[in-house]
C-alpha cells in the first residue's frame, strides 16, 4: 500500500468513527463542563487528539470509550489549564442557559436543571450510564473507582433528582 | 435481599433484575422500581442535548516517518512452501516439547522479536502518555502493578507470549520508543540478551518472573532498565 493510500484509508477510518460518534461526544463533554462554548471547545481539541493517535485504537469496536476517554481528559486538562482563572457567575450561568436552551417542555427543563446542579461525582457515572449505557463496572473502570462506589453515586445522583423534581 | 437491599440496588440501576423473589412478594419495591424507571426515562430524555453540527478541526499530516518500523524480516514468497515448513516446524515443536527437549532462552527471546514485528504501530514517537485506565487495563492488578511516575507510556496493551497473558507497554526513551514486556511467569536463571538487526535488549529476570526491554541500538538503555526494574511490583 502506498503511502497516500494509507493516509486515505487513516483519513476515512477516522471520519467513519466521527460520524458515529460525534454526537456522544458532545454530549458527553456537554454534561461534564456544563458550558456550551466550551463543550465545543473541549471536542474540538478531543478530534484533534484523536486524530493524531489514531494509530493506538488498535479496535474500532472499542473506539467510543477511546474517543470518551480523550474527551473526559480533553475537559480535565481544560479546567487545568483555567483553574487560576475567575469565574463570573453571571456569565457561567449563561453560558449554562444557553446549553440548556431548546428543552421543549418545562418539565424537561427542570430536569435538565437539576442534572446541571448535580455535585460532578454524581453527574458523569449518571451521564456514562444513562446516556452511553455503560455498565457500573465500565463506569467503574473509566473513572478509575471501585464498583460499589459508582453503585453509591449512581445512587444518590437519582435520589437528589427525585427530591429536587418533586420539589419543583 | 431486604427492602433496602433492593431499593439501593434499583436505585443504582433502575433496570435491576436482581432480587426477583423479594420484588414477587413486595408491592411497595415493585412499585419503587417503576418509580425509577419512569424517573431514569426522563433523565435519559433530558440528557438528548441539541448537539450543533460538526465542525472538523483542521488536521495536521501525520507523518508515517515518525513511526519506527522494525526491520523487515525475510518472507516465505510462496505460501505452500511457508505451510509445508511451518507444518514441519510445528510437528517438530511438538515432539521437542513432549520429549522435554524444547528448552531454550535463545527461543524466548525470538518471540519477542517476533511479537515487537506484529505490533510495529506500538512503536510510535509521541509525547501523549497513555490515560491510567488504558495502563490499568493492559497491566490488570492481578499480574503487577506498575508505577508509571518514572517514564512516559505511550501505549500499553494486554498480549501473549507463550500462551501466558503478557501487559506490552512502551515508553520512551532517548533514541525512540522502548518495549517493555511484564513476563510476571516467565521464570528465567539469568539475563538473556535481545539482538535484532536495528534494535538490542534483554530478558532480566526479576523475582518469579521476568522482563525484556528493547530499544533502539543507540539507547542507553541501563538506565531505563533500572527505571523499569523498580517501577514493578508483581502481584501473582
Amino acid at each position: 500500500m502506498t503511502s497516500s493510500s494509507k493516509e486515505g484509508e487513516r483519513r476515512r477510518r477516522y471520519d467513519k468513527l466521527v460520524a458515529v460518534f460525534y454526537q456522544d461526544m458532545y454530549r458527553y463533554a456537554a454534561w461534564l463542563c456544563r458550558d456550551k462554548a466550551i463543550a465545543e471547545d473541549v471536542v474540538q481539541e478531543a478530534l484533534l487528539r484523536a486524530w493524531k493517535s489514531l494509530d493506538a485504537l488498535r479496535d474500532d469496536d472499542a473506539a467510543k470509550p477511546w474517543l470518551l476517554t480523550i474527551v473526559r481528559r480533553e475537559n480535565a486538562r481544560y479546567f487545568e489549564r483555567r483553574r487560576l482563572e475567575t469565574v463570573d457567575i453571571d456569565d457561567l450561568s449563561a453560558s449554562q442557559a444557553a446549553l440548556l436552551a431548546g428543552a421543549p417542555n418545562e418539565e424537561l427543563d427542570d430536569m435538565r436543571a437539576a442534572i446541571f446542579e448535580l455535585d460532578d461525582d454524581y453527574r458523569e457515572p449518571l451521564v456514562l450510564q444513562v446516556l452511553m449505557g455503560y455498565s457500573t463496572s465500565e463506569i467503574a473502570e473509566m473513572m478509575g473507582l471501585k464498583q460499589g462506589a459508582v453503585l453509591t453515586r449512581l445512587h444518590r445522583a437519582r435520589h437528589k433528582l427525585k427530591d429536587s423534581m418533586e420539589t419543583q | 435481599m431486604n427492602c433496602e437491599e433492593y431499593r439501593e440496588a434499583t436505585a443504582a440501576n433502575p433496570a435491576f433484575e436482581g432480587g426477583a423473589s423479594h420484588a414477587a412478594v413486595c408491592g411497595e419495591c415493585r412499585a419503587y422500581q417503576r418509580e425509577m424507571l419512569a424517573l431514569n426515562a426522563k433523565i435519559a430524555k433530558a440528557m438528548q442535548l441539541d448537539v450543533p453540527e460538526l465542525k472538523m478541526p483542521e488536521l495536521p499530516e501525520i507523518e508515517t516517518g515518525t513511526v519506527a518500523v522494525l526491520p523487515a524480516r525475510k518472507r516465505w514468497l510462496n505460501p505452500m512452501l511457508f505451510a509445508v515448513a511451518a507444518t514441519v516446524v510445528l510437528a517438530t515443536s511438538i515432539s521437542l516439547r513432549v520429549s522435554g527437549v524444547f528448552q531454550s532462552y535463545g527461543s524466548l527471546a525470538e518471540e519477542v522479536l517476533a511479537h515487537m514485528d506484529h505490533e510495529p504501530a506500538a512503536l510510535r514517537v509521541t509525547d501523549e502518555p497513555i490515560s491510567d485506565t488504558r495502563l490499568a487495563r493492559a497491566v490488570p492488578a492481578k499480574f503487577a502493578i506498575f508505577d508509571r511516575n518514572a517514564s512516559l507510556i505511550t501505549y500499553a496493551q494486554p498480549c501473549k507470549i507463550r500462551g501466558k497473558d503478557v501487559p506490552h507497554l512502551i515508553i520512551q526513551g532517548q533514541h525512540g520508543p522502548v518495549t517493555i514486556l511484564l513476563m510476571p511467569e516467565e521464570k528465567i536463571a539469568e539475563a538473556m540478551p535481545i539482538d535484532g538487526t536495528n534494535v538490542k535488549g534483554v530478558i532480566l529476570p526479576v523475582g518469579d518472573g521476568s522482563i525484556a526491554i528493547v530499544g533502539d541500538r543507540e539507547e542507553q538503555l541501563e538506565s531505563i532498565q533500572k527505571n523499569v526494574v523498580n517501577s514493578v511490583t508483581w502481584t501473582t
